[in-house]
């Protein structure tokens, strides 16, 4: 073996900032994520149903060819409704995604052991759990809010800044609906992820949650006749929270105001999950 | 600033496990090994070193820094955990190429010293390969490398041996001496005792979470009085010699070595007794050699810990 004769010397050139450290474990993730070709395909499939909501907004603009067609004009209305729709498909497929991906970013290291390797560098838990999340955070922006404002964007070239200037609002909701539905997927899939060692169970979990979760609430609901039962139900209350955000007219028992605070609370649960889950070292009690 | 690794009264608890208790060090640059049986806080003690737990009480300075700061303590501390422990799927390059950009290190950089550090430990013909194919040996030594890829001025080894072929551990140790000699901390826990003799500068030996001794071994053994010093003694006329030196009263015991040209004695007082052999050596008793039987590891082990565990 080559041992190196020499005095020692330090490592003497530039260093990265230390901001930008959690992008490594950005990269390696993403990279194993789209190994599996059942994952990149779901990926593309997530881009369906907004390039159908493209071809719509075209046609709602083109009168001429609806009527050459047969189909009545007022059928395509391009308002917040629309992109309500729009949202509320792509928060299932967002969900699903997270199903697909989330449970893979944290399991196999805690299964390999592999954390005092990251800890025994300049990367404390936060950057760690940051590094991970943005990998989700990132994947999910590019189905939810991203092709949603461009959606928009598209119909203000076709209606005008007068339309844009009367519903800039609805940008504003589908980004801040985007970015509240992102942080309780991927702090919810991190949690599980941190706390079930093995992927599918972990997976499995995420999928249970969301739906005994909404089984669990309506029973509550009906066995002691309240509504708060939906507190129960994670894909209840961010469609409350939707609705209040688009300015819907839908009946739902919760208001968006008590939803956003479940919601944060579900979000600090998961938090002090991740925290308490990842550490260097498992403590023994 | 310090130019050494220093606790004082770290005390460290899992809920109500012990994990060391009221330890207190000063670890000069040089082979340190930490000794004792499983259990005995080896790793606490090198989690507490690297920051990687925090101490329930007292107080860790390595060379000066804090251990709370990892931006900058990692700047010159390398860890190896004992475990198994590595993220799925990478390469033995991407392994080490990925904690040294995790480090700070930039793109450029990172490639050139991780293909330093895999050739310091022999590993550029496996290099490419996934880390799950690789053999134990190999495995361990990918994990060294990732530690002493930034050549880092402090070296934590956590079992570093376990799973290499003579050969490879005899690389090795070459490595961690040359290390040594650069004026490197080099800390290894081991229980591969009769390696740790030949390659520490010092011991530290730890039993159920308390430093039990600390020092060049020499020094320690010399301070063990319950244990008689054991003394073998190479001449020609062993029963002459012993009997001589029965008339002695420090000397407790001997025996006669099975080829009969060697004498092993057991004295309460060593430096009397060599005083009296320069006597017994003017009177005409020719005498081959006299050496310490039991100033190695393994018996200061045996008399301060016990014999559980321990790997000849």
């Amino acid at each position: 073996m080559a041992v190196y004769r020499r005095n020692y010397r330090p490592y003497s050139g530039t260093q990265t900032p230390e901001w930008s450290r959690f992008l490594v474990l950005f990269r390696y993730s993403r990279r194993n994520l789209f190994q599996s070709k059942v994952q990149t395909g779901f990926f593309v499939l997530c881009f369906l149903w907004p390039i159908v909501c493209l071809v719509m907004i075209y046609l709602a603009h083109r009168a001429s060819f609806l009527a050459k067609l047969g189909v009545p004009s007022e059928l395509i209305s391009i308002d917040n409704m629309f992109f309500f729709r729009f949202m509320s498909v792509q928060g299932v497929l967002a969900f699903l995604m997270t199903a697909f991906a989330g449970p893979g970013l944290i399991s196999p290291d805690l299964a390999n052991g592999a954390l005092p390797l990251y800890f025994c560098r300049p990367l404390s838990r936060a950057e760690y759990v940051l590094g991970k999340s943005s990998v989700l955070g990132i994947l999910l922006s590019q189905i939810t809010w991203i092709p949603g404002v461009i959606l928009f964007a598209i119909q203000v070239s076709f209606a005008g800044p007068k339309w844009a200037w009367n519903n800039l609002w609805i940008a504003g909701s589908l980004v801040v609906a985007s970015l509240i539905w992102i942080a309780i997927l991927s702090l919810l899939a991190m949690a599980l992820s941190a706390w079930v060692k093995w992927r599918i169970v972990a997976g499995a979990l995420l999928l249970a949650v969301m739906f005994f979760g909404a089984g669990f609430a309506q029973a509550i609901d009906a066995v002691m006749r309240t509504d708060s039962g939906h507190f129960l139900d994670l894909g209840y209350l961010m469609w409350a929270v939707w609705i209040g955000l688009f300015k819907v007219d839908a009946e739902n028992s919760i208001s968006a105001f008590p939803a956003s605070i479940a919601l944060l609370v579900y979000c600090s649960i998961c938090l002090l999950l991740l925290m308490r889950k990842v550490r260097a070292y498992e403590v023994v009690r | 600033m310090s130019d050494r690794i220093i606790f004082e009264d770290v005390s460290k608890f899992y809920g109500e496990i012990l994990g060391v208790n009221r330890v207190n060090l000063s670890i000069p640059p040089g082979i340190t090994s930490l000794v004792g049986p499983n259990g005995s806080g080896k790793t606490t003690l090198m989690n507490l070193m690297t920051g990687l737990v925090k101490p329930s009480r007292g107080r860790i300075e390595v060379l000066g820094h804090p251990t709370n700061d990892p931006e900058n303590l990692f700047k010159f501390v390398g860890y190896s955990t004992q475990f198994d422990a590595f993220p799925k799927g990478l390469t033995g390059f991407q392994f080490i190429y990925a904690y040294l950009c995790l480090s700070g290190m930039p793109l450029q950089d990172a490639e050139r010293t991780a293909w330093q550090a895999i050739e310091r430990v022999n590993m550029v013909d496996a290099a490419s390969r996934k880390v799950a194919a690789y053999s134990k040996g190999m495995r361990q030594r990918i994990r060294l490398a990732q530690a002493l890829a930034h050549n880092p001025k402090v070296l934590v080894l956590d079992e570093p041996l376990n799973g290499l072929d003579p050969l490879a551990r005899s690389e090795m140790i070459a490595l961690f001496r040359a290390s040594a000699a650069e004026g490197c901390y080099v800390i290894i826990s081991s229980h591969i005792l009769h390696e740790v003799d030949v390659i520490s500068d010092q011991v530290i030996l730890l039993s159920n979470g308390y430093v039990v001794a600390e020092g060049q071994i020499q020094s320690v053994r010399s301070e063990i009085q319950e244990h008689p010093t054991q003394i073998l003694i190479r001449c020609d006329r062993p029963r002459e010699l012993a009997a001589k030196l029965f008339e002695s009263e420090y000397t407790i015991e001997a025996s006669i070595h099975n080829d009969g040209r060697g004498l092993l004695l057991k004295t309460r007082d060593a430096d009397r007794f060599y005083l009296a052999m320069n006597q017994l050596a003017l009177n005409g008793v020719q005498i081959e050699s006299i050496a310490p039987a039991d100033d190695d590891v393994l018996s200061v082990y045996e008399y301060l810990i016990g014999n559980e565990e321990v790997v000849r």
